[in-house]
């Protein structure tokens, strides 16, 4: 009873939410904060419902393992993001809408993981696709939304060929019951397979559709971007997991050609993967914006998932379903603290802000370990999951694999550490002294979302152990735990030993700094210039060029993107041409078609 | 037992009335719309005899699920719109009220060349309707294209006459069931072309730019909806129901059709003015209609129709005031007009979101219905083309509504100080029917049985032997 109760509850509450907005701004945005967190609750409530099946008008659901760990990542990064609503309802041009579309779009998400049936499962797909279209352009940019809609909808409409096609063969919409013919035909598993997954490799943003998560990640309202990030791209996780999981792609696939003892379908997409890793990473060394610095590095992090997801095996599967959920709290951390930065500031430039560790603590605390641990750095979440990965792929020999995934553990180093040094750290800009610091509404989600990546990266017995419920039920061998050990093939992680070995550095750090000399603050203006008048001091902030040396080694990489817009581009041409062939404001051209068609058909039809 | 044959008869009475008593025109309209949207209700189905020849020699009315259901669309339209848009019909009650007798003709008929002559009724009304918006030369240019494919229909029909000696479309279509598809392949054709021109095929349709790109929020709405579904129906009567098609012509005529689709969607993606985008629009949905009739797939064909008829007469109407109000229907320089316009808005999104077939629309039950039929067929690249045109079509519709609604440059958040200035203004009742149109499109996605339950309990459930998705079979079957 819960979960029928749950999904109908976020669509009402949209709908109330909207209405109180009507009244009272405020109260509307603390109404989005109720109904995400009583969410979150009713799920939690609900665990002991896994199995149980019911339907909501013309929609079947199903609880899953999944689905239910999947929706927890889901509503505990909406609830955590909804307690910054209420400070953007004055500078949002239709508050009360953008409450509606946030539990709808909420809505959405947990009916899509519960769907039984793959109807089911599309219409919810799309709700959310259409629901976040329409917040998306509330902030800066409008052609984000329109890309984001786009790229969604070439990855649904391939998708919803793909469940048309499964219905044709299988006679069923049942998601089990779909794809079970397919286990003995790895011709029609292939192509399912490759058109079933578009949905979600447009969703996590796998290369070459990666382009829409800057766009509109980046230009979203600061309050939206974190559930884009954290949340609604793992939706394309899910759908990964059942082209994978769900459509059995190994058993599908024993007989094809195999790369490294991966079928080859299995490892192109793996590369795929791997691409979007390393060019997340890449990208998201370049940039001077905090919020398209993140979205690459969401792209970057979905490579990860999306490889560990298409092992389907004991470690690398366990750690990409962890880093799924590490990632999602990390990225929505890391997105909220800039949030607090952007309310007090009123920019996300890099190069424009500085040393706001002075004036506000609590929100740089909050980036630093959620960038650690989206870094994959110990004694974070994000360690843990990535070390799972990283054992998985070199248990199983995937060693170009592996190199990407080390290169973005390494690149990310680069790029976590450019908003951390040039945003919190440095000197503070004249006209930034008098900030406030974040909040009270504003500190609680990041103070939980803070403790939570810590907690988890300590302790990940209680997520590991749901993941190898999932494990068990995909039908594979789950990931082992000994006491507060990980046990892999190649070693043991013991990750309270690794908390206790970065603590004791940390202590012995904190003593020394205790003990060494204060530190000297200098302004920002306090440069030498050799009695020379600075024009532009933005060009002596430190976060200016930040990696300029290393972006010069590639500076002129070819951009998928161009090709993409040329290609949209060539769109807009073939319109006009439609328009220059068929549409004259002469009659005569219309006769003229008229003639050819008879003559093609007369012609053509001798003899028929 | 009502004679449907009233039904054209009561609004062309009205319409000699109304030339007498010139002061009473617009009373005579609404009057005309309201009996015959009643009238629709109370009919039975059946087969009436005009004249009391019995056919195949005599001319005869045939009211099945099909004739009922587009009389009971085509009728409300017809009703809604006219009350929406009193203000602008000025000399027009007349034309509108020979339109009404004329299309509910259309619906009805049994005989092919009965057909020809209230296809020329309607066209000769709707030529009258396209110079409301002053702009002749594209009158000028739908009346000789109009005429030409009337006159095409007219020389396919005589050929189909000579050959198999009858007019009546059930009596041909039994002879020709049995016929050399070979005899079939110039008639078909030409009959193809003549109601091509009408329904907007692409290479027929010239006239269409001028004719719905110059629109007010009368006629746009009336010609989108209300012409293009009663043409689109005698369409999928002729060519689902009458005339057999051999796979060469059928294989031809199916290319035209998903041509029209991509082609149309296209080039509304390359378009900027609101109302250039609806019309392109709806030569692309013209085209998916077609190629879902040729296909034999009538029952989704019509529910496409439904969703596309209801939408656009939303969208059209919208478009059109931005354009009587404003003298611009330029997306830019509209950008933000919904921020004043609120509830107009909604209900233009809803239409919109609704044409592309999103969930919780009407749009998304017909699009997955049609998707169904064209799998079952084995048809494996036309629902590829289909899918690729809703991804085209989203993205330019998606674009509007973003323009319509969030005001502002790139790069700036959106605000409603950048909204446009033009003085648009949307009347009450404009607001109040269109509000309406979309709660329908809204409920029919919502629960699609509802309208399915109320249609079977009044004795008219569809002769559809397929069971029907989301209405009959639920999730998982």
């Amino acid at each position: 009873m819960t979960f029928d109760i749950l999904i109908v509850l976020m669509f009402l509450g949209a709908v109330t939410a909207y209405l109180v907005s009507k009244a009272d701004l405020k109260a509307g945005a603390y109404a989005t904060v109720l109904f995400s967190l009583g969410a979150l609750v009713l799920l939690l409530l609900g665990r002991g419902e896994i199995g149980s099946e019911f339907t909501i008008l013309f929609m079947g659901f199903e609880v899953t393992t999944i689905g239910w760990y999947f929706s927890g990542v889901m509503v505990l990064v909406y609830a955590m993001t909804a307690f910054f609503n209420s400070y953007w309802m004055d500078k949002m041009i239709y508050p009360g809408s953008y409450n509606f579309l946030y539990l709808f779009s909420l809505g959405g998400t947990v009916g899509l993981f519960f769907a039984k049936d793959l109807i089911t499962l599309f219409i919810f797909w799309e709700i959310v696709v259409w629901s976040s279209t329409f917040i998306v352009p509330m902030g800066k940019s409008r052609r984000a939304a329109v890309v984001y809609y786009t790229i969604s909808t070439i990855g649904s409409m391939a998708t919803l060929y793909g469940i048309m096609l499964l219905h044709r063969i299988s006679g069923t919409l049942d998601i089990q019951g779909a794809f079970a013919p397919l286990k003995n035909d790895p011709v029609l598993a292939t192509v399912i397979f490759f058109i079933f997954i578009m949905a979600g490799l447009t969703k996590i943003g796998i290369f070459p559709f990666h382009i829409w998560l800057p766009l509109a990640h980046g230009s979203a309202p600061h309050t939206f971007s974190p559930v884009l990030s954290g949340g609604l791209v793992k939706m394309g996780a899910f759908i990964a997991y059942m082209s994978v999981g769900i459509l059995p792609a190994y058993e599908a696939f024993k007989g094809s050609l195999t790369v490294m003892g991966i079928p080859i379908q299995i490892y192109a997409l793996m590369i795929l993967g791997a691409v979007s890793i390393v060019l997340g990473t890449l990208m998201a060394i370049k940039q001077d914006d905090a919020k398209k610095l993140i979205a690459y590095s969401s792209v970057a992090n979905g490579g990860y998932i999306l490889i560990g997801i298409l092992l389907m095996d004991q470690l690398a599967f366990a750690g990409s379903m962890m880093h799924l959920f590490n990632h999602a709290i990390a990225s929505a951390a890391a997105f909220l603290a800039i949030a607090v930065v952007a309310h007090r500031t009123g920019t996300t430039k890099i190069s424009e802000l500085g040393g706001m560790i002075h004036r506000m603590p609590l929100t740089y605390l909050t980036y630093l370990i959620a960038i650690i641990s989206l870094a994959g750095i110990p004694p974070m979440g994000g360690f843990v999951s990535k070390w799972l990965i990283i054992q998985g792929l070199a248990d199983q020999g995937l060693m170009f694999m592996a190199l990407a995934a080390f290169f973005g553990s390494i690149g990310s180093f680069l790029y976590v550490f450019r908003p951390l040094a040039a945003v919190f750290l440095g000197q503070l800009a004249p006209r930034h002294e008098e900030l406030a610091s974040a909040p009270l509404l504003m500190k609680i989600p990041m103070t939980i979302l803070m403790v939570l990546i810590l907690f988890f990266g300590v302790l990940p017995g209680w997520i590991l152990g749901i993941i190898g419920q999932i494990q068990v039920a995909a039908g594979i061998e789950p990931v082992m735990m000994s006491g507060n050990s990980i046990l892999a093939v190649n070693g043991v992680l013991n990750t309270l030993n690794v908390f206790m070995v970065f603590g004791f550095g940390f202590l012995i750090a904190l003593v020394i700094f205790m003990l060494m000399q204060k530190s000297r603050r200098v302004g920002l203006m306090d440069t030498y210039t050799s009695a020379e008048f600075i024009y532009t001091p933005e060009l002596y902030h430190y976060g200016s060029a930040f990696y300029a040396p290393f972006e010069r080694l590639y500076a002129r990489h070819p951009s998928v993107e161009d090709f993409l817009m040329a290609l949209a581009y060539k769109g807009h041409e073939a319109g006009l041409m439609v328009n220059a062939l068929f549409f004259s404001h002469k009659p005569g051209v219309t006769v003229f078609w008229i003639t050819v068609i008879v003559a093609v058909v007369t012609l053509g039809g001798v003899g028929l | 037992m009502i004679n449907p044959v009233l039904l054209i008869a009561i609004p062309l009475l009205l319409a000699f009335v109304s030339i007498l008593y010139k002061g009473y025109r617009n009373n005579l309209l609404v009057f005309g719309a309201l009996v015959n949207a009643g009238l629709v209700l109370t009919l039975g189905k059946g087969e009436y005899l005009i004249g009391g020849f019995k056919p195949p020699f005599g001319i005869n009315l045939v009211l099945d699920d099909y004739a009922f259901l587009g009389l009971l669309v085509i009728n409300g339209l017809f009703l809604l719109i006219t009350l929406m848009s009193l203000d602008k019909i000025g000399e027009n009650a007349t034309v509108l009220l020979v339109a009404l007798a004329g299309l509910n003709g259309l619906l009805l008929t049994g005989d092919l060349f009965n057909l020809f002559v209230f296809l020329e009724i309607t066209a000769i009304t709707a030529y009258i309707l396209s110079a409301s918006s002053r702009q002749y030369q594209h009158s000028f240019n739908y009346l000789v294209l109009g005429t030409l494919g009337s006159g095409l229909y007219l020389f396919g029909l005589i050929l189909l006459y000579a050959v198999f000696g009858s007019l009546n479309m059930a009596d041909l279509s039994l002879k020709m069931a049995t016929a050399d598809t070979s005899q079939l392949v110039i008639p078909s054709l030409l009959i193809f072309i003549g109601l091509g021109v009408e329904v907007k095929i692409l290479p027929f349709n010239g006239w269409v730019r001028g004719v719905y790109g110059n629109s007010d929020s009368l006629v746009g709405p009336l010609f989108s909806a209300v012409y293009a579904g009663a043409m689109l129906l005698v369409f999928g009567r002729i060519f689902a129901q009458v005339i057999p098609l051999g796979a060469y012509l059928k294989t031809l005529l199916l290319l035209l059709g998903a041509l029209t689709l991509i082609a149309g969607e296209l080039a509304a993606l390359s378009k900027t003015r609101i109302r250039e985008i609806l019309l392109y629009s709806s030569i692309g949905q013209s085209g998916l209609i077609v190629t879902l009739f040729l296909s034999g797939l009538v029952f989704p064909a019509v529910m496409q129709l439904f969703n596309n008829i209801l939408s656009k007469a939303v969208l059209f109407t919208v478009a059109g005031q931005m354009a009587d109000t404003t003298g611009t229907d330029d997306a830019e320089a509209l950008q933000g007009a919904f921020a004043r316009h609120k509830l107009a808005g909604v209900a233009f999104t809803i239409a919109g979101l609704s044409l592309i077939g999103m969930p919780l629309f009407y749009g998304f039950v017909s699009k997955i219905n049609l998707l169904f039929g064209v799998f079952s067929l084995d048809n494996y690249w036309l629902p590829g083309v289909i899918l690729l045109g809703t991804v085209i079509e989203g993205t330019y519709l998606i674009r509007l509504l973003v323009k319509l609604w969030m005001p502002g440059e790139e790069g700036l958040v959106s605000h409603e100080s950048h909204a446009t200035k033009a003085p648009l203004e949307i009347q009450r009742a404009r607001v109040m029917g269109i509000v309406v149109l979309s709660a329908v499109l809204l409920v029919g996605g919502l629960m699609p049985g509802m309208i399915q339950n109320n249609l079977s309990e009044s004795g008219r459930l569809l002769d559809e032997t397929t069971p029907v998705y989301l209405f009959d079979l639920k999730g998982g079957q």
